[in-house]
């Protein structure tokens, strides 16, 4: 047995396998297959990997052998495909999975310290109650100070359509959420680069709210910043413990392998960093057409309270209920 | 399978439930960096081209607010959610990647989640970290461009196993190389070069041979690598290759010491992967080589038919066989046997 008769004999099997599988891998020739060919495309499958496991007894030249790994491997692919993810489990995920996860999550309370203890701070010492008086310049920069009192030198519902409404919105989404997922991001660098993410950015906002506390400007924007504060600063936290989770993961792995420690937290962390986009995505809209509309500043701090209420109500409420699934449940998913 | 150590090259072993081991060819920094420019190029002109299409339509429409809202939403989408969105609904390419043949995959080599996908594309950017940043004087200006080193990227490539960066790592999934499905063909590499068979120098030291002589199975392995090697090397390079194995060879086998060792070569791979004729001799040889009774299945050469009945109605015609083909090649009971052995 020679094996250019070897290769001669199997290969009308091996092309037809890779025909099928040509055919499987396009949607729309694939739900024309009948079930005779698909049984005949595991059949197919099952004997090229005998072929490729006999491969080094055949003595098959090493061409062959690479496309019998080729063929093998997209087979495979083919056959053991996954299943995405239905809609009612994202669902399941953002509305129970995450907030039980928040709850009980340390992670969310160090940012959360992290990020109001420096906002605080920082606005403090920016107000004319801090012990510094170049402080906000300092951190702000000169530029950055003339910018902010200008834009908010007239009551922001002055001349502002509806058109622009949807304008800033945008803008908002785009520039907040790349904010929150860079300090997602950021986190996995051992959970300091998220530490440092977030600091700074409570650091620099609190500048600005002490900085515009001590300026004439001051009315218009707490009215302006009011409604979407709490779903906006709510989501950079989320964010902040989302990365934190991950980077600490590496440090502390429970005892895993630190890959899979890391992968383990990822799990965890994404669904966490999209309940914080949709929480961007609210605050964007809020930001864009309630915040700079002239709505009574009663009503702009109406929704602030309701908003508030709504977060503690995911994290709390929806937190409470039910055990957190237990770290052990997850670990057997590792593999899958 | 495992203990043995293993060459150091760029494959990864993926075994599936029917316990086949099957290899992959991970892709490396630099394959994959083609593949990134390409998926920028076309996030820059996908990103061109909405905002002169959503400008203009709003311009027409007097409503620039929802078209500066379109454009916005889409650099979000594109900027963060391009790979993450592509790879799952491509299951594992970006257009750049399939332009460049490369596939992610998880690290057991099934394909990989929308989860997966997600996770390892926001990552990016710590993997393109530490940002260098250029100050050009051509505005004249204090603007910096911030351009991506990624140190970190490599770092993590260097250390992890299979070329992950940290956004791999982080969902334990692989890049690999798609390698061009050639053909079932096989071993006409040898020919491909344009000498046959018959080529009467090469039937010349094919008969000088031993007639008991059969190459080992590493040797076997070699030569094939260099039949298929062998139509990209000039004749220069070919005696120079060759030599290392031929002369030795030469010697062993008794050989004329002027013979060809390109041609030497030759004659032995014709003779362990081609050739029929010398089947008796070998047989009737005193000592039967270990390579071809290492093999239960082989070595009786059953006169079986395919079991499939479809099989030889609807595939293509086989590639033309280089020399006579015995009717009675091994059909699927072969399947039934379990695997003596897997390729190491």
């Amino acid at each position: 047995m020679k094996t250019a008769e070897l290769v001669a004999g199997h290969a009308p099997q091996w092309r037809q396998l890779e025909q099928l599988c040509t055919q499987l891998e396009s949607r729309g020739t694939r739900i024309k297959l009948g079930a005779h060919r698909r049984t005949e495309f595991a059949a197919l499958y099952r004997s090229a990997c005998a072929d490729l496991a006999l491969a080094d007894a055949y003595q098959l030249p090493a061409e062959t052998t690479r496309y019998l790994h080729n063929l093998v491997g997209r087979a495979h692919n083919l056959l053991y495909r996954v299943e995405n993810a239905h809609a009612s489990d994202w669902w399941e995920e953002l509305m129970q999975r995450v907030p039980r996860r928040l709850y009980r999550d340390n992670y969310l309370r160090l940012a959360a310290a992290l990020f109001w203890g420096g906002f605080l701070a920082s606005a403090l010492l920016a107000s004319r109650y801090g012990a510094m008086p170049n402080y906000a310049e300092t951190v702000l920069g000169q530029d950055q100070i003339q910018q902010l009192e200008q834009m908010y030198a007239e009551p922001t519902n002055q001349g502002r359509g509806l058109n622009d409404n949807v304008g800033m919105s945008g803008f908002y989404l785009w520039h907040n959420t790349t904010i929150g997922l860079r300090c997602f991001v950021m986190g996995v660098l051992l959970g300091i680069g998220g530490m440092f993410e977030t600091l700074f950015n409570a650091v620099f906002l609190g500048a600005a709210f002490g900085h515009m506390s001590t300026t004439p400007e001051s009315d218009n924007f707490f009215t302006f910043v009011t409604a979407h504060g709490p779903f906006e600063l709510t989501a950079i936290v989320m964010s902040a413990a989302a990365g934190m989770r991950l980077g600490f993961s590496i440090v502390d792995t429970g005892g895993l392998r630190r890959a899979d420690s890391l992968m383990l937290a990822g799990r965890q962390a994404l669904p966490t960093m999209f309940a914080a986009v949709f929480l961007f995505l609210f605050a964007a809209f809020i930001e864009g057409f309630i915040s700079p509309s002239a709505l009574p500043y009663s009503l702009k701090s109406m929704v602030a309270v309701l908003s508030t209420l709504a977060l503690l109500g995911y994290l709390i409420v929806l937190g409470q209920a039910g055990d957190a699934d237990g770290i052990d449940d997850e670990q057997l998913t590792i593999e899958g | 399978m495992s203990d043995r150590p293993t060459p150091i090259d760029s494959r990864v072993k993926v075994v599936t439930p029917e316990n086949i081991a099957f290899e992959y060819r991970l892709a490396g920094p630099f394959a994959r960096i083609g593949a990134y420019a390409i998926d920028q190029l076309i996030i820059a002109g996908v990103f061109l081209l909405a905002a002169f299409v959503f400008g203009s339509v709003s311009a027409a429409l007097a409503l620039p607010g929802l078209g500066a809202f379109a454009v916005l939403v889409s650099l979000f989408l594109l900027y963060w959610f391009y790979g993450g969105l592509f790879e799952w609904l491509m299951s594992g390419q970006t257009p750049g990647k399939r332009m460049t043949q490369l596939r992610v995959l998880r690290t057991d080599g099934r394909p990989i989640t929308a989860r997966q996908a997600v996770m390892r594309n926001l990552l990016r950017l710590i993997d393109l970290y530490p940002y260098c940043y250029v100050l050009p004087d051509v505005f004249n200006e204090d603007v910096s461009i911030p351009l991506p080193t990624g140190l970190v990227c490599l770092a993590a490539m260097a250390f992890s196993r299979r070329y992950q960066r940290v956004g791999d790592l982080a969902c334990s999934t692989m890049v690999v190389a798609e390698e061009p499905s050639g053909s079932g063909r096989a071993a006409k590499d040898w020919l491909a070069t344009g000498e046959t068979a018959n080529d009467p120098q090469l039937q010349r030291v094919l008969a000088a041979l031993p007639a008991s002589y059969r190459p080992s199975r590493t040797l076997a392995r070699a030569l094939s690598h260099y039949a298929s090697r062998r139509r990209y090397l000039g004749p220069g390079r070919r005696r120079e290759i060759a030599r290392h194995v031929g002369a030795p060879l030469a010697e062993q086998l008794g050989l004329p010491p002027d013979t060809d060792h390109d041609l030497l070569l030759g004659a032995l791979y014709v003779r362990t992967f081609l050739n029929e004729s010398d089947e008796e001799a070998m047989a009737s040889g005193p000592e039967k080589p270990p390579v071809v009774g290492a093999n239960p299945v082989l070595a009786p050469a059953p006169p079986a038919e395919s079991t499939d009945p479809t099989a030889a109605e609807t595939a293509p015609p086989a590639p033309p066989p280089t020399v006579g083909v015995a009717p009675g090649a091994p059909g699927y009971q072969i399947a039934t046997t379990p695997p003596p052995n897997t390729p190491s």
